[in-house]
């Protein structure tokens, strides 16, 4: 009982974080905040993918999770799809591990 | 009703990712000394897998409030996520704005802003995606928690590439000129450095926002230099 009492604290804050935003700029959004806002996605994005490709470890790294990765890049250039740029990434990894790399 | 289907189907490649880091999740709950149904109760009404992992880490030294406090830490990202995604849900209800942001991960923030950049986005291909994500989180947390047995760490398969090859091919929508481009590569060389000398989520927020700052300052440059 004492852990869902808890639960429900942990959702509440991470519900706050994620309704909090939405919510404050819900009607008229400033057209240069909104401008800035654009560009979130794309530095959110490569934020999470550049750190998880060269350094999975915490520390700079060019091994089979960097190739995986280019082999992605490559991929997603191409196709522009997320299944096949994960598809590409995966069997490159796979490939690269059976090979020893 | 098409374009729920829609975002929940372009979901499901991140799936594998979200299962293998769900079975982990729920076997180390059983590890900390949770009932398979308390993992799975902290799972459906938490639904944040990097707090989720770090609370099951601090669970039997921890009291209530760092525990609480760790989650709100951890997920002050959201916060970003939200803000960039609220322009498109202007003219939505209340209610449906609540409902979206219950559900809302990085993943299907990515898959719905994507679409929403590629100009065929919308709130129930949003809630497709963010559905998609719930279910395979809790229902793979559970049955890691059911199975108890101890599992190789997904990343020896692979497994962690998932997700950044996943928003690697959903990148690929905003780098259509040259200030997306360098937005990503600045916020990417950021993160890089903030996850080598001073690692924690921290960073998606500082290189989300500097990164950002960059491509509208860029912005401003460019029109400068085309109207002199």
């Amino acid at each position: 009982m004492e852990k869902l009492l808890i639960f429900f604290g942990m959702a509440l804050v991470t519900y706050f974080t994620r309704y909090a935003m939405i919510a404050a700029l819900g009607r008229d959004v400033p057209l240069l905040l909104r401008r800035w806002l654009r560009y979130v996605p794309p530095a959110v994005l490569a934020a999470l993918v550049v750190p998880a490709a060269l350094a999975p470890q915490g520390r700079l790294e060019l091994g089979l999770p960097a190739w995986a990765a280019m082999a992605g890049a490559l991929v997603a250039w191409r196709t522009r799809s997320v299944l096949w740029t994960i598809v590409g990434g995966m069997a490159a990894f796979w490939i690269l591990q059976m090979l020893g790399a | 009703m098409k374009d729920f289907w829609r975002g929940l189907l372009a979901t499901l490649p991140l799936a594998p990712g979200v299962a293998a880091f769900g079975l982990l999740y729920g076997m180390m709950a059983r590890q900390a000394g949770f009932s398979p149904w308390e993992a799975w109760a902290m799972s459906l009404t938490v639904h944040a897998g990097s707090a989720q992992f770090a609370v099951v880490g601090m669970w039997e030294t921890a009291g209530v409030v760092p525990i609480v406090l760790t989650t709100l830490v951890i997920n002050l990202r959201h916060l970003l996520l939200g803000a960039s995604v609220a322009p498109y849900l202007r003219g939505l209800s209340p209610l449906w704005k609540a409902l979206l942001a219950l559900w809302m991960s990085d993943e299907s923030y990515a898959v719905a802003i994507a679409e929403y950049e590629r100009g065929q986005g919308g709130h129930l291909y949003f809630l497709g995606a963010n559905v998609a994500i719930y279910l395979a989180w809790a229902t793979s947390g559970l049955l890691g928690a059911l199975l108890g047995v101890t599992i190789p760490d997904p990343s020896q398969y692979g497994l962690d590439l998932v997700f950044p090859l996943g928003f690697l091919g959903l990148l690929t929508a905003f780098l259509n000129d040259r200030i997306g481009v360098a937005v990503a590569v600045v916020a990417g060389a950021l993160a890089l450095l903030g996850t080598v000398f001073v690692p924690g989520k921290w960073i998606i927020i500082v290189a989300g926002l500097l990164g950002s700052g960059l491509g509208l300052a860029l912005e401003e440059v460019e029109r400068a230099w085309k109207s002199s």
